[in-house]
């Protein structure tokens, strides 16, 4: 009878209730949203048909064309080999796009990991885990970056890889405290009195309830890739000229600030505009997925 | 307070030790080791053998590590391979001024982010919604700024249109007013991200604060409302405040790198580019230690002004 008893129960309560994933859905946009999207999908548009746009193309040359003004065939001014600087620009936003979407991906994907790990079994599996991760953290992030770049190279898949490695660490510790606090509700201390796996618990309670504040921190992560990307490209570190990345555009722009403001200033605005748009959808996110966020 | 700081001490020379040997063991893992990879192609045989022994690589790893760690404890860290300079009288010629532009901008930062962050607080919490939603956009605004651009505007707006700083020149104490000059903008650039990030964590702090009761009896006993603000509320709004200013030392410190590089200052972020850019590992190794060590130390400090100023604090 007992026996029977489990088994219903396990059937009835072992299965959690549909885990509160994100419904994005058209009319769950909050307006914060609206405001990521209205600004990120033009610029993806833009990116993705750079080629169709009439446009030269980010790496031709015109000499007879150098430092020209912002006009209507060179919205962005042309640079001192009269490469088109939004084409350009336009091509380093796609390479930034890459780097910040990988580093978020990767970086949430090892947190999540470890963090869970770090998280759900405690003691030494823990302690091993949080010992690493606070040495990384003893480094600020950027410097982090260019030390690992100064030993894995320059070009886009070191710079992946210097910045996420960068950027695990915080997530493992994010996805730590959150797994910390989780695993006291009483609806873990419910699956466990059925019998439930350490594996089962880690799957089905614990990392889909953790999705939601690691999607809110990826997409800030996102823009600190790109802002870091840039920051190496600018100082030289990152993805080498000729091929254009905001920060090499802005470097190359650096020298002729005097007599040719755009090549350094208008990129900037782009990335400016990059980085609220994630802003603004991380916020969006935990609003529409924290009712008590909402003010 | 006495058990908490030693506790804290001893992490603090725990992670030191590994921030030490991770940098050190990475630096080992370069494909074909330090010696050839700075060289590139130019050496061969004999001549890379010899640079190899010039920099302590042909040595069994055991000894190097601590030979390294003797080094660091003694402050005698060699010399740079490329220019033959003692590395210690670089740094200690580098990190005042690195310091000095740090300690300059949270101090401005501070000066301007604090009465700021109160007013908007002061202002959301009256119901007046316009200014504090000017002050909470355009902290943001300031806040995702990319410093390296930030810095290449200011010196196209206050130096060679305005001509108010001087966007290059020697760096010396002889000369204060030079000095701060050219220190200025560098700082003004570093200030513009930490004033946006300690006005939204006051603004925060303090809005919480208001809603608290003894900010309601304060008034009831008859404190003017500016009273209330800075002698109730501000108070009791300071641990974030601290916190705030201990964790963005790493961003401060990150920035520093970038606007050295673009006011060509002589401070650790130029050596350190410098390092990289010649491949002298010797050099880069020491510098990261360094910005690891002054970061954790900042830390640490942070850690012990909070306990300090909320003895509640269990950790």
């Amino acid at each position: 009878m007992t026996k029977m008893f489990l088994t219903l129960r396990k059937q009835h309560w072992a299965f959690p209730p549909e885990f509160h994933l994100p419904r994005l859905s058209l009319p769950h946009l909050n307006q914060k949203m609206i405001i990521a999207l209205v600004i990120l999908v033009p610029i993806l548009l833009l990116t993705t048909f750079a080629d169709w746009l009439p446009l030269q193309k980010p790496l031709q040359t015109n000499l007879r064309a150098i430092m020209q003004w912002p006009s209507h065939v060179h919205p962005f001014g042309t640079d001192r080999m009269g490469r088109d600087v939004l084409s350009r620009t336009l091509a380093g936003v796609q390479l930034s796009l890459v780097v910040g979407f990988s580093v978020a991906f990767i970086a949430m994907s090892f947190g999540l990991f470890f963090g869970t790990l770090a998280g759900l079994f405690g003691r030494a599996v823990d302690r091993a885990i949080m010992t690493v991760v606070d040495i990384f953290l003893a480094f600020p992030s950027l410097l982090l970056a260019i030390g690992l770049v100064s030993i894995v190279g320059t070009g886009l898949g070191p710079v992946v890889m210097a910045i996420s490695l960068a950027d695990v660490p915080r997530f493992i510790r994010l996805q730590r405290s959150l797994v910390l606090s989780l695993r006291s509700r009483a609806y873990i201390d419910a699956a466990r009195t059925v019998n439930a796996s350490q594996w089962w618990l880690m799957t089905r309670h614990i990392a889909p309830n953790t999705i939601s504040p690691l999607l809110v921190a990826a997409s800030i992560a996102a823009a600190h890739a790109i802002l870091v990307e840039a920051s190496l490209s600018f100082l030289g570190l990152g993805i080498m000229p000729p091929a254009p990345s905001l920060g090499n555009i802005i470097r190359d722009g650096q020298t002729y600030l005097e007599q040719a403001w755009w090549i350094s200033t208008l990129p900037g605005v782009v990335i400016l505009l990059i980085a609220i748009s994630l802003h603004f959808l991380s916020d969006g996110i935990r609003e529409a997925l924290d009712p008590r966020a909402r003010k | 307070m006495l058990a908490y700081s030693l506790k804290r001490i001893l992490q603090l020379i725990v992670t030191t030790l590994g921030v030490v040997t991770l940098v050190f063991f990475t630096l080992r893992l370069i494909p074909g080791d330090a010696a050839s990879a700075m060289a590139g192609d130019t050496l061969s045989g004999e001549a890379l053998q010899r640079l190899r022994e010039q920099m302590g690589l042909s040595r069994p790893l055991g000894e190097q590590y601590f030979s390294y760690l003797r080094g660091l404890l003694s402050f005698k860290l060699g010399e740079t391979i490329t220019t033959g300079l003692s590395i210690s009288s670089l740094l200690l010629s580098a990190i005042p001024i690195t310091l000095t532009i740090a300690l300059a901008t949270i101090t401005l930062a501070l000066s301007i982010a604090v009465p700021l962050g109160t007013m908007a607080a002061f202002m959301a919490h009256k119901g007046y919604r316009t200014l504090d939603n000017l002050i909470t956009g355009a902290a943001m605004l300031a806040d995702l700024m990319p410093s390296f651009w930030t810095a290449l505007v200011f010196l196209l707006l206050f130096s060679l249109t305005l001509g108010i700083f001087p966007a290059s020149g020697t760096i010396s104490l002889e000369d204060p007013r030079a000095f701060l000059m050219r220190l200025a903008l560098p700082v003004l650039v570093l200030s513009v991200t930490q004033i946006a990030a300690m006005a939204r964590i006051t603004r925060t702090a303090v809005l919480e604060v208001l809603s608290e009761d003894y900010i309601r009896t304060a008034r009831s006993m008859g404190w003017s409302e500016l009273q209330v603000l800075f002698r109730h509320a501000l108070k009791n709004a300071a641990l974030p405040i601290v916190t705030i200013v201990g964790l963005s030392f790493g961003s401060l410190l990150n920035g520093t790198v970038i606007v050295e590089f673009i006011f060509t200052i002589p401070g650790i972020g130029s050596l350190l580019v410098y390092g990289i850019n010649s491949r002298d590992y010797q050099l880069v190794q020491t510098l990261i230690v360094f910005y690891a060590l002054i970061f954790v130390t900042v830390n640490f400090v942070t850690d012990l002004v909070y306990k300090k100023l909320d003895p509640r604090v269990q950790f």
